[in-house]
């Protein structure tokens, strides 16, 4: 008999695990999912933000002349949103039996995030990928330098993971409005330097050994101002040649445009991943549309985000 | 041409073939329909595309496609594996740009028919203007007619009209096959921050639940004012979500069923209506869905 085949993807039930409070405007999803495929870093998930449609909601419906038939209007009972919304995978662990384990970190910007932050260990959520494609970690470069601002944070998590599987010399620059809205837990006794040079300060990075530099725009945690410059000073005191180094940012994309400027100039691969709003994430709605450079005429051609990205060279962005 | 069942993929959420092959058997639907494909590539309008509007959502993708040229070489040897009736629908600009797709089709196995998309509100020049006026639609029918000439014609309505009845009587009148309706509603979502549309191309189209009470409506006005007494058979779309809705079309007038929008949330949901509308028969005693087609009684 033939092993079933592998699925790339596909559409599943996860059961919350936890859902807990990271930061004033940020929680962490411990989703257990049975049968997930594999995963990368910079891959993300669609997440219904809303209870999953019964199954029995578009089947074997009981109706009885003169009875009022169930399940007739589902739209009426979900103001939560229709679509899915797009989340990174923050981490993943997997357990006997197939089950894994997949971290996400929201956010709450507005109706379906406000639902996620609501919801409960227990209940069940509907997940449907992985989706994209993934940050590449080159065998041949033996560090890494990780830029992330607000929900471009949580995919350099599950990077920083299996870069230190890797075995790369990884260091991070993390940016965030204030202190209350980082969406990262700092060590007791953290250090966090004001001079924006990268320290063991943020626990969910030291644990794989990444120093951690912290920037944020009111100054109430680290260096006051943009990650970008913390990130700017260490590229050029660094002790490690740019030739050695890839740079992998998400996040506001201004962040990532001085980034990919910076990195580039120096000398130093860097992978961008992108954020679009999106429809369906699986390629076929064409909302999602990045501009990358092409031989064509015009100098660049759309590509989707969800399928051909999130993850681009940042070479080939064209920055509108 | 008799389907197996009769779910369809609506165009332009669904890809070109197998986009969504890992989520939902494709060989189980009655028909697949593709995205809008231009006599050339189309880059489609600049981002933002889409936005979530109360249950629905706008888009303005401006018919983004890869081209004829490229539809031959690489979808449709994809489709092919798909064993199932192909429609594609075709767009332009210009009525030449429809016949040369149209023709081009008339040479492909797979490719059962050409859904005649004269409605799509997104691009500047042509497309909605051809689907709006009853003359127009009698002109442009009436050639890719003569095109048409083993693929069946589907003519696929705009509901951005006073009478959508005397646009599909147009329609039938020059030789439509069948009825695609409806198309998406001519909207807009403001950004009241920054005082403009969220859309770049400005307005868009409505689709998803939202639009359903109307599009209902729509399919039991053309049923009864003009498809059913010319024996057009009509394929109904507009907010399907679930078994429920697809009876809601089926008992208005329609013969065939399209969802698009939920196919962005689940793929999947094809199959759940399609069972769905077995366990409904089951459930009244009907033994197929042709009985209850245009069974409303008002
Ligand atoms: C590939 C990808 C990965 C992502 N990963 C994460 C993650 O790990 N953690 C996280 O918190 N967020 C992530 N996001 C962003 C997240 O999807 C949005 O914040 C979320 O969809 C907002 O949903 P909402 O219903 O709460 O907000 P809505 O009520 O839909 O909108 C609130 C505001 O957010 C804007 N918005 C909504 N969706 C997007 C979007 N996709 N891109 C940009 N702006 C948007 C709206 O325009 C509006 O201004 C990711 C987005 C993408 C594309
Ligand atoms: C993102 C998107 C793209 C669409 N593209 C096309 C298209 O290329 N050609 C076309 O005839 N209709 C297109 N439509 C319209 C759908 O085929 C359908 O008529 C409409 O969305 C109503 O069905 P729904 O509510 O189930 O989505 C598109 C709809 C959406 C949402
Ligand atoms: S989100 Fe639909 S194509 Fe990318």
């Amino acid at each position: 008999m033939s092993e079933p085949s592998v699925k790339k993807r596909g559409s599943y039930l996860a059961e919350v695990l936890a859902n807990e409070v990271v930061c004033d405007d940020h929680g962490r999803l411990i989703l257990d999912v049975a049968h997930f495929p594999p995963t990368a870093p910079g891959q993300f998930i669609q997440l219904m933000c809303r209870p999953p449609t019964p199954p029995e909601a578009g089947r074997a419906i009981e109706w009885r002349d003169g009875q009022t038939p169930q399940f007739t209007q589902a739209e009426l009972l979900d103001s939560q949103p229709l679509l899915r919304r797009p989340f990174s995978i923050a981490g993943r662990r997997e357990h006997a039996g197939g089950a894994s384990e997949l971290d996400i970190v929201y956010c709450v910007k507005g109706v379906g995030t406000r639902w996620l932050a609501g919801v409960n260990a227990g209940q069940s959520l509907s997940v449907l990928g992985p989706l994209g494609n993934s940050f590449v970690i080159r065998r041949d470069k033996p560090a890494a330098a990780l830029v992330g601002g607000g929900v471009g944070i949580p995919p350099l998590l599950y990077l920083a993971e299996q870069l230190a599987t890797a075995g790369k010399e990884t260091v991070a620059f993390i940016g965030a409005r204030s202190a209350d809205r980082l969406p990262l837990r700092l060590l007791p006794n953290a250090d966090v330097r004001t001079d924006g040079a990268p320290s063991h300060c943020a626990a969910e990075l030291a644990a794989y050994g990444v120093e951690t530099a912290i920037a944020t725009d009111d100054g109430s945690l680290g260096m006051a101002g943009v990650v970008g410059e913390a990130f700017g000073k260490w590229l050029d005191g660094s002790a490690v040649s740019a030739e050695n180094v890839v740079v992998y940012s998400c996040g506001p994309e201004a962040m990532m445009e001085a980034v990919a400027l910076m990195s580039l100039a120096a000398g130093a691969e860097c992978q961008l991943s992108l954020e679009r709003y999106m429809a369906c994430g699986m390629g076929t709605c064409q909302s999602c549309v990045c501009k990358l450079r092409d031989d064509s005429a015009q100098g660049w051609a759309y590509k989707l985000c969800c399928a051909d990205g999130p993850v681009f060279d940042a070479a080939q962005i064209v920055w509108d | 041409m008799t389907l197996a069942n009769p779910l369809m993929t609506a165009s332009g959420t669904c890809g070109y073939a197998d986009e969504y092959a890992d989520f939902v058997d494709l060989t189980q639907l009655g028909a697949f329909v593709t995205k809008s494909i231009t006599a050339k590539p189309r880059a489609g309008n600049n981002y933002q595309r889409v936005i979530e509007t109360r249950a629905g959502m706008l888009n303005a993708i401006g018919l983004a496609n890869v081209g004829l040229d490229v539809f031959l070489a690489e979808k449709v040897p994809l489709l092919a594996a798909l064993a199932l009736p192909v429609f594609v629908n075709v767009a332009g600009t210009t009525v030449d740009d429809y016949l040369a797709v149209a023709d081009a089709l008339e040479s492909v196995d797979i490719v059962r028919g050409v859904e005649l998309n004269i409605s799509c509100p997104n691009v500047k020049a042509g497309g909605i203007q051809f689907g709006t006026d009853p003359e127009q639609v009698r002109l442009i029918t009436g050639e890719l007619r003569k095109v048409c000439r083993t693929n069946i014609l589907i003519v696929k309505l705009s509901p951005n009209v006073t009478d959508i009845a005397a646009i599909a009587a147009a329609a039938v009148d020059a030789g439509a096959d069948a009825l695609s309706m409806i198309n998406t509603f001519t909207a807009m979502a403001v950004d009241i921050d920054t005082r403009r549309p969220v859309l770049a191309n400005g307005t868009g189209g409505l689709s998803g639940p939202a639009i359903r009470p109307i599009a209902v409506y729509m399919v039991h006005k053309v049923y009864t004012q003009v498809a059913q007494a010319a024996g057009v058979p009509i394929i109904g779309m507009g907010g399907i979500q679930h078994a429920h809705d697809a009876v809601e079309f089926l008992l208005a007038g329609a013969t065939g069923l399209a969802v698009g929008t939920a196919l962005f949330v689940e793929p999947g949901c094809l199959m759940d209506i399609r069972d769905g509308i077995g366990d409904y028969l089951d459930s009244h005693g009907f033994a197929s869905v042709t009985d209850i087609i245009g069974t409303l009684e008002v």
